[in-house]
């Protein structure tokens, strides 16, 4: 199994220009092109995680994660935020790079927690931040992801 | 999509929520790299699922309880015309509705709440 056969390049955004960890959850969610009330409960599910404590994991990494019956099969995307935004994180500072992970209940192939595992392996490579920093496209995302092996 | 049918959807997901930090690799993967407190989120869990509950009427309040509690899942999507409650096919006119999620759908076989994905 390869993370970057997880990615769709159209649901990777390297210039998000949202305000709010709210507002760019919804932005990330958005990336999935579902319908507006699926969105909404995905949006409210991942809140919800939040608020049992935050998914930003230090270094600039938040990983926002959640299942939901509102997919069908296990989905992610990828945002980059210049400026960064609070996502009250581990380490108190600012979140540039958010991967967001939503699965349905029960998948065939159970990979929500292997998929969440290797976004966390790949977090914590210590060049990691400075990788992303320095992508210029999605495809140039997809290749790191490949180069690091996970 | 039906108001009920909504608040169904975030009841399970916050079971499904619950039950995970109630076993072992998410609940591991939770407590460690996200340093969460197992405990406190069930507990804020439950009293979340509490006050959705009040939106139900009672039998489906009911009805909820009973499948949460015995199959660990009171809806279930219907994938190509499928239940994935029993895996029966559902009424032709049921999924040709124009948003079969504007009604309340219960299986006629399995008796569980439908949810048509997108």
């Amino acid at each position: 199994m390869q993370l970057r056969d997880f990615f769709s390049v159209d649901a990777i955004d390297l210039d998000l220009s949202t305000e709010t960890k709210d507002e760019t959850l919804k932005k990330l969610v958005g990336l999935f092109h579902l319908d507006e009330k699926s969105e909404g409960i995905l949006f409210k599910m991942l809140k919800r995680r939040e608020n049992l404590g935050s998914t930003g994991i230090g270094r600039g990494i938040a990983i926002p994660h959640c299942r939901s019956l509102v997919v069908n099969r296990l989905r992610v995307a990828f945002g980059r935020h210049e400026a960064g935004l609070d996502f009250k994180a581990i380490d108190e500072k600012p979140v540039h790079y958010i991967f967001l992970i939503v699965a349905p209940p029960l998948e065939v192939s159970n990979q929500y927690l292997p998929v969440l595992g290797k976004i966390a392996q790949f977090s914590k490579e210590a060049d990691v931040p400075e990788r992303l920093a320095a992508v210029e496209n999605a495809e140039a995302f997809l290749q790191l992801l490949e180069e690091k092996g996970v | 999509m039906h108001e009920q049918l909504e608040t169904l959807l975030e009841m399970q997901d916050l079971h499904m929520q619950r039950r995970a930090l109630e076993e072992g690799g998410v609940r591991d993967l939770e407590t460690g790299l996200f340093e969460m407190s197992a405990e406190q989120a069930i507990d804020a869990l439950d009293a979340k699922i509490t006050e959705l509950e009040l939106r139900l009427g009672k039998s489906i309040q009911e009805r909820f309880r009973s499948l949460i509690g015995t199959h660990r899942r009171a809806v279930v999507p219907v994938l190509a015309g499928v239940c994935y409650g029993c895996f029966v096919a559902v009424p032709t006119s049921w999924a040709a509705d124009a948003d079969p999620n504007d009604r309340l759908n219960v299986c006629q076989s399995c008796g569980h709440f439908q949810y048509y994905p997108t």
